[in-house]
This record gives C-alpha cells, structure tokens and sequence, in this order.
C-alpha cells in the first residue's frame, strides 16, 4: 500500500501544473476584472475534470506507450515474466519508483528553469525526461526499437513546430473573422463587455478543458499499468473507467487542486508582451490556442507544451494587424525553453539512469 | 443584465441634460454679466439659478454612479464612465464658481469684451453639444465612432479656436487702460471661463481613449 505514496510525485507535478495553466485560461480575463477571481477557478477545476475524464485517457495511453517504448513502464512481456516468476509486487514498485524519478527530473527542471528566468513547459520536461531515460535504458541496438524509439521522438520534437504554428494559424484565421464580423456588433458599451464577459469565459473554460485532457496524462500516466495486470500503481481495462480513465481522473484533481488552492499570484502577473493585441483578440487568442491544444491531442495525443500554443496564438492575432505588431525579439526565450525543457529534462534523467543502473537494470 | 445596463445609459443621460441646464443657466448669466444695463439682484438671481443646476448634477453624478455599481459593465467601463461623468461634472462646479466671482467681486464686464466672451461661449456649447452626441454613440454606434474620430476631432479644432479668442482677449486687456488689478481679474474670470472647452476637450480625449481600448 505504501507503493502508492509514490503517487505523490506525479501529484506535485500536477499541483503544480495547475497552479501555472491556470493562468493561460483565464489570466488575463481575472487580472483585467473582467471575471472573478473565485468565478474563474471553479470554472477552471470543474472544465479541467471534464478534459480529464472524457478525454485524458487518449494523451495516457500515448504516453504509457512512449513509457513503455523507453522502458519506464513495462511492457506485456516483462509483466508476463514477472507474473511467471512471482514477481510482480516487485516489477510493480520499480515501475512506480521509475515514475517517480521522471517526474523528480522534470520537477527539477522546471525549478531550475524557473529559477533562470525562462519560461518553462511541464509537459514537455515530462516528456523529455521519458525520453532521456530511454536513451540510457532501451534497447537501441535493436532495430525495431530504435525505429520506434526514433519516430517518437521526431514525432514529439515535431510539435514544438506544428503546436505553435497550428495555434498561429487557426488564431490569424479566428481574429481575422471576429475584426471582420463583430465590429458591426460593437454597437454600444453594452455589447462589448457583454461579449468580453461570455467570451473570456467561454476561452477560458474551453482552454481549461484543454488543459484537462492535454496535461492530466503528464501527470499520472506513468503509473497507468496498459497490460491491465497490475503491473502498476493504476490499471484495469473494463468498463468506462478504464485504468487510463482512472489515472485521467488522479491527473485531472491533482491539476484542479492546484488551481483551486495555489494560482491567484501566477494569475494576476500573467501578461504578453510577444504582440499588442486588443481584448476581444485576447479571448479569441485563448480560444484558438486551447482549439489547437484539443486538436493536437486528438491528432497525436501527446501532451503538448500550452505555452507554445499560447505563443503562437498570440503571433497569429498579432499578424492580422501587421508583422510590426508582433516583438518578435521576446521569441528568442521562448524559442530556448522550447528546445530546453524538454533537453535539461531528459539529460538529467539520463543521469539519474546512469547512476541507477545496478538497480533498474539488474 | 441588459435591463441594468439601460438604466445606467438612462442616468448618465440625465446627469449630461442637467450639466446643459447648468451652461444654459449660465449662458444667461453671462450675457446679462455683459450687459451694462444689469442690476446685480438680477445677476444673482441669475447666479442663483446656475448654483442650483449645479446642485442637480451633482445629484444626477451621484445616481449615476449608484446605478453602474448596481449594473453589470466591466470594472474598466464603470471607471471610465465615472471618470467621464465626474469631468462632465467639473463643467458645471466652473459655471457655477466664475458666476459666484462675478456676483461676489461684482464684476462689470466692459462692453469692448463682450462680443469675444460671448463668442467664447458660443464655441464651447458646439462643442458640449458635440460631447453630448459622443457620449450618446457610446451607447448607440459605438463602431462608428471606432472608425470615425471625426467629431472627438471637432472638439479639439473648437478648442484651438477658444485658444485664440483667449490669447487675444488678454492681449486687449492688458493694452487697455483700466487698473492692472481690473486687468487681472478679468484675466482670471476670462481663463475660468476657457477652462470650460479645455475641460470638454479632456473629455474628448478620455472618449476617444476608452474608444480605442474597445476596438475589436
């Protein structure tokens, strides 16, 4: 039972996840008083409970296999043997000790990089963290391996590209649409802030939804057991609330939690200084941003950095009104923490495998 | 939520109609201050009917504001309305102070000033006639004042205009022969008096501001 303590590691990660999103969904909207503090993060907990639960478990069950692939989790074979051998309890605490240290390296990245000044993504340190310990314990000698391992990573570095620039796009389309069609709306005051009310509430449930199903997985998805044989802390396979469902849920309320106890101060100084946009561009840029977020999981499932579609978003609204309104100078750091969080992340775990070979290895 | 949002378009619409009471109020005022056949009990009277439209924009100011902390407008909205309200207010408390300096000081505007105040005043009700209309489009055509600035800058081309009257006034003030004591104190009521369009201008600005905030 005292396996599941090591719950708690995934737990602060999501904790901490939702103490920082919560700002993307609805940052701005409570730092310009448009919505209440207190209004903004019942939506948020509730509309991330329903990322979760509907749709987290397509992100889990990617990411369990990458977990696999790298040899975090275990795969159907070395379950099989451990049941063989009656080692199941065994393979089960390695499993949910490995889990634990992914999320330690990644934790610590975003404390470093944090402690640097650069803006920093926890999904994409967990990530990368899995995939720095499969470079030092996978099997990349065998071909069928490396090709695997290989694509996964090309597959993951790919949306450091396709997240931004899908954001970018679909938000460039979005502002351009809303300018085209809601300045004959824009009638009287009235109009406005009622339109800016029920539109940063609408993004900002919307962005919270996305963050439920995008990075609930970051959270829990290594102790999630695919095999359904309790080689992990979270497993099973029947029913509506499969063991990924389940692990969705834990990622989902510790992500909630966060946001629920710990996200006023992130929220107030949340601000963007990458392109000047107007307020009505600034819920139609959450909008667009969470849209790319919910697409990307549908698409790839994987969990993918909210800042970077952030970013783009902003570029994109920025580019309606001209190239000049966009500080592409501020993009510089960005760029950096895209490429870093996720490298720092993994080097360390790479470490920490190295270090514990005689361990994990034998 | 529209409802509440009605009534507070209702009240800064009355608040506007009583500071217009107060200028017309004063609009008399001023054309009896710069007749010489005056008495002063008439120019009291005057006064007296400035102060108390004065009293009864300070009461709308106050409704108003009542009203927007009982609606639903954003946070951002409520100030800028109150801060215009409140400047649309100072309109009235001026009117108000350069007719009591008048009366108290018992002030006789020589006639060679007249037609320039006159004209003074002429100029800064087109533009209170103006802000009125502005502020009436933030509540009805709010879009076409985004895309046409073209009255908020009819206000401020009406300002220049009381600029130059002024500069001029004090020009002939001050090559005139009366006391230098006589001239600056028709200085100081002859700025007061021009504060009204600087006042109306700053408005136009705060308008045009919380316009472009606004633009989609």
């Amino acid at each position: 039972m005292w396996m599941y303590l090591l719950l708690a590691a995934g737990l602060f990660m999501g904790w901490s996840l939702g103490t920082n999103d919560a700002a993307n969904a609805f940052g701005t909207a409570v730092a310009t008083r448009v919505v209440k503090y207190r209004t903004a993060i019942i939506i948020i907990a509730i509309m991330v409970m329903f990322g979760a639960v509907l749709m987290g478990h397509q992100n889990i069950n990617k990411l369990a296999s990458i977990a696999t692939n790298n040899e975090v989790s275990a795969s159907a074979e070395q379950v099989d043997a451990a049941i063989a051998a009656g080692t199941l309890n065994t393979l089960k605490l390695k499993s949910a000790l490995k889990a634990a240290i992914i999320f330690a390296c990644a934790g610590l990245t975003v404390f470093i990089m944090s402690y640097l000044k650069f803006p920093v993504s926890a999904n994409q340190s967990v990530t990368g963290a899995v995939i720095g310990w499969g470079l030092c314990y996978a099997d990349y000698s065998n071909a069928e391996i490396r090709g695997q391992n290989l694509a996964e990573i090309l597959e993951f570095m790919s949306t450091w590209l396709i997240n931004p620039l899908g954001a970018a796009l679909i938000s460039f389309v979005l502002v351009f649409l809303v300018k085209k069609f809601i300045e004959k709306w824009l009638t009287s005051m009235k109009y406005y802030d009622i339109i800016i009310k029920i539109g940063y509430i609408i993004a900002g449930g919307f962005s919270a939804y996305s963050i439920g199903q995008n990075s609930s997985a970051s959270v829990t998805a290594f102790y999630y057991d695919a095999t359904g044989k309790g080689a992990n802390l979270i497993y099973g396979n029947e029913g509506f609330f499969t063991g990924a469902r389940i692990a969705a849920i834990i990622g989902g309320l510790a992500i909630a939690v966060g946001v629920l106890t710990f996200s006023k101060r992130v929220m107030m100084t949340v601000g963007s200084s990458i392109a000047e946009i107007s307020q009505v561009d600034g819920f139609v840029v959450i909008i667009a941003s969470a849209l790319t977020v919910v697409l990307m999981g549908n698409l790839m499932a994987i969990p993918v950095s909210t800042s970077q579609s952030v970013v783009g978003a902003v570029i994109g609204a920025g580019l309606v009104s001209g190239v000049k309104k966009v500080h592409f100078g501020v993009l510089k750091n960005v760029a950096i923490a895209w490429v870093s969080s996720p490298t720092v992340a993994g080097l360390l775990a790479w470490i920490v495998g190295i270090c514990t070979k005689g361990y994990f290895g034998a | 939520m529209l409802r509440k949002h009605s009534d507070v378009h209702a009240t800064i619409v009355e608040q506007i109609k009583d500071v217009e009471k107060c200028l017309i109020n004063f609009e008399n005022f001023m054309r009896a201050a710069t007749t010489p056949e005056t008495v002063p009990e008439t120019l009291r009277a005057l006064c007296e009917g400035v102060m108390d439209a004065e009293n009864a924009a300070d009461v709308s100011l106050r409704a108003m504001i009542d009203s927007l902390s009982a609606g639903s407008y954003l946070p951002s909205t409520r100030e800028d309305l109150i801060s215009i309200a409140a400047s649309c207010d100072k309109i009235a408390n001026k009117c108000e102070t350069v007719a009591k300096i008048i009366v108290q000081q018992r002030l006789v505007c020589p006639a060679e000033y007249a037609e320039s105040l006159n004209e003074i005043f002429n100029i800064t009700k087109q533009q209170f006639e103006i802000l009125e209309e502005c502020i009436s489009m933030l509540f009805s055509k709010l879009n076409v004042l985004q895309q046409d600035p073209a009255k908020l800058d009819s206000i401020r081309a009406l300002e220049s205009q009381v600029d130059r009257i002024e500069d001029g006034l004090y020009e002939t003030i001050y090559a005139s022969n009366i006391e230098l004591a006589a001239k600056m104190q028709f200085s100081h009521v002859i700025e007061m008096l021009c504060d009204l369009s600087d006042i109306i201008e700053d408005i136009a600005d705060k308008i045009q501001i919380m316009v472009i905030a606004r633009k989609a």
